[in-house]
C-alpha cells in the first residue's frame, strides 16, 4: 500500500469510528427508549421488579454469550462490519457466512484494507435486504391478522416457546449428548419433585448452564473438543 | 390488546427505528464504496460483492419473516418486526419474552398478554441484547488497533496457539450454555404433565424437534446448505401448527 493510500485509508478508518459510535450510540438509546414509548402509546410504563428479576435469571446467559461473539467477530468482520453488524443482529445465521461468502468470492484477507470495505459493504447490503423482505412480509401480513387472531389457532401461538425448544433441543443435544444428558435429567428430576419450581423455570437456566459448562470443560481438557 | 399492539402508533414506532437502522446501513454502505473506489479497488468486485450478498440475504431473509408471524400472534407484528429487523434473532426474542413474561406472572400468550408484561418484555429485549452494540461503542478503536498490530506481529510468527485454544472453548462453552437453558425448559415440560396434566407443550416440543432432525437431515444427505437459514423457524411453524391438532385430542 503507498503512503498516500496509507493515509487515506487511516483517514477513513478514524471516520468509520466516529461515525459507528455515534451511530451505534443513538440505537442504544433508541432501543431502550422504544419500550417507554410504546408505554405511552399502551398507557402502562415496564415493571422494573420483573424487568430486574428477568433480567438476573437469562442476562448473564445473554452477556456472556455477546462478549464471546464480540471477541470472535470483530476480527472477521472489520470495524465498519462490526458495528453495522451488532446493530443489526443475525450474527451466525446470516451476517457472519454472507460476509465470509463475499470475501471469499473477492478473495479478500483479513486485516486488510479491501477485507474491510468488502465486509462493510457485505453487511450493509445483506441488512438492508432483510429490512426490505421483513418489510414487505409485514405488509402482507396486514390483511391476514383477523385470521392470525382466530381462536383456531390460539393453541399454536400459545406454544411459541415449546416449540422454539424442541426445536432449539434436536440442534444442540445431537452430537452433545454425554453434556446434555446430566442437566436434562436433573431438571426433569427437580420439576418433577419440585413443582413450585415451574413458576420460575428461567432462574434455574443459570445452574443448569453452569452444570453443562463444567461437564462441556471436562471433556474439552480431555480430547480437546467437545 | 392485540388490536393495541397492532396499533399505527406502535408501527410508527418501530417503522421509526428501523428507518433509522436502513438509513445508517445506507450511509455505511455508500462510504464504502466511494472509500473502496479512492482506494483503487476493482468496481467490478464491490459490485459482485453488493450481487452476491444481496442475494445471499434473500433466503435467511425470509425464514426470519417467518419468526415474525410465530411472534405476531402473542406480541403483535410491529414489536417482532422491529426486533428481527434489527439487533435479534428468533431464538433470542422468544426466549427472552418467555423469560419477562415468567416474572411478570404470564406465560407468551396473546389471551394472558398486559400493557405491562408487552412493555416490560420489550425492555428486557432491549437490554439483554445490547451488550455487543455497547462493547462497539467503547471497545472496537482499541480492539481494532490491537489486532492490526497482532496481525502484524503474527504475519511473521504464525497464529497465536493461546488465544486460539481461549476462543476455542469460549465457542464449546456457548453451546454448553444454550444446553443447560434447552435442558430447564424441556425438564419443566416433563415436571407439567404431572403436577398440572398439561402434556401439550411437550408435545409441541417433540414435534419442533423431529420438524428440526428432518431438516438437518436434508441438508445433510442431500447437501443443501440454504436451509439452514429455515431450519428453526420451519421447525417452530411446523411444530405450531401440530399444536392446532393436538389441542383437539
Amino acid at each position: 500500500m503507498t503512503e498516500e493510500r496509507n493515509a487515506f485509508f487511516e483517514q477513513y478508518d478514524k471516520k468509520t469510528h466516529v461515525l459507528g459510535r455515534v451511530t451505534c450510540s443513538i440505537c442504544i438509546i433508541l432501543f431502550v427508549g422504544a419500550p417507554f414509548i410504546m408505554g405511552i402509546v399502551l398507557g402502562a410504563m415496564p415493571d422494573l421488579g420483573a424487568f430486574a428479576r428477568g433480567f438476573l435469571a437469562i442476562g448473564p446467559v445473554w452477556l456472556v454469550s455477546c462478549v464471546a461473539e464480540y471477541l470472535i467477530y470483530v476480527p472477521m468482520l472489520g470495524s465498519g462490519g462490526s458495528y453495522l453488524a451488532f446493530v443489526t443482529g443475525n450474527l451466525i445465521n446470516m451476517k457472519i457466512p454472507c460476509a465470509i461468502n463475499a470475501r471469499d468470492i473477492v478473495g479478500a484477507k483479513s486485516g486488510t484494507a479491501e477485507n474491510e470495505i468488502i465486509s462493510t459493504l457485505s453487511i450493509a447490503t445483506s441488512s438492508l435486504v432483510t429490512i426490505v423482505v421483513l418489510a414487505l412480509g409485514v405488509l402482507l401480513l396486514i390483511p391476514l391478522q383477523p385470521i392470525l387472531q382466530s381462536p383456531t389457532l390460539q393453541p399454536a401461538f400459545d406454544n411459541v416457546v415449546p416449540a422454539l425448544f424442541g426445536a432449539m433441543a434436536f440442534k444442540y443435544y445431537k452430537g452433545n449428548l454425554r453434556v446434555a444428558a446430566i442437566p436434562v435429567l436433573m431438571m426433569t428430576l427437580l420439576f418433577l419433585f419440585v413443582p413450585s419450581m415451574l413458576g420460575s423455570v428461567s432462574f434455574m437456566i443459570i445452574p443448569s448452564g453452569g452444570i453443562a459448562i463444567a461437564i462441556a470443560y471436562y471433556f474439552y481438557k480431555k480430547a480437546g473438543t467437545l | 390488546m392485540l388490536a393495541q399492539l397492532n396499533s399505527p402508533a406502535m408501527y410508527l414506532i418501530c417503522g421509526g427505528i428501523i428507518a433509522f437502522v436502513a438509513v445508517m446501513c445506507v450511509v455505511f454502505m455508500i462510504r464504502a464504496y466511494r472509500a473502496g473506489v479512492s482506494l483503487g479497488m476493482d468496481t467490478t468486485k464491490m459490485k459482485r460483492t453488493i450481487t452476491a450478498s444481496a442475494t445471499f440475504a434473500v433466503l435467511p431473509s425470509v425464514g426470519i419473516l417467518l419468526g415474525v408471524i410465530a411472534l405476531s400472534g402473542s406480541l403483535g407484528t410491529p414489536i417482532p418486526w422491529l426486533r428481527l429487523s434489527v439487533i435479534g434473532a428468533l431464538h433470542y426474542e422468544t426466549q427472552v419474552a418467555e423469560a419477562a413474561a415468567e416474572q411478570t406472572g404470564i406465560t407468551l400468550s396473546a389471551t394472558q398478554m398486559t400493557p405491562t408484561a408487552v412493555v416490560t418484555i420489550v425492555l428486557l429485549m432491549s437490554v439483554c441484547i445490547m451488550w455487543g452494540m455497547v462493547l462497539s461503542v467503547f471497545f472496537t478503536k482499541k480492539y481494532s488497533k490491537k489486532l492490526k498490530g497482532k496481525g502484524d506481529s503474527e504475519s511473521s510468527t504464525g497464529e497465536n496457539s493461546g488465544s486460539k485454544s481461549i476462543i476455542g472453548f469460549g465457542d464449546v462453552a456457548m453451546t454448553a450454555m444454550f444446553i443447560g437453558l434447552v435442558s430447564a425448559y424441556i425438564g419443566s415440560y416433563i415436571g407439567q404433565i404431572k403436577s398440572t396434566g398439561n402434556w401439550l407443550s411437550l408435545a409441541v416440543a417433540a414435534v419442533g424437534a423431529l420438524a428440526m432432525a428432518v431438516f438437518i437431515l436434508i441438508r445433510e444427505k442431500k447437501n443443501q446448505e440454504w436451509i439452514d437459514g429455515f431450519s428453526i423457524a420451519g421447525s417452530m411453524i411446523i411444530a405450531m401448527a401440530a399444536a392446532v391438532f393436538l389441542a383437539k385430542l
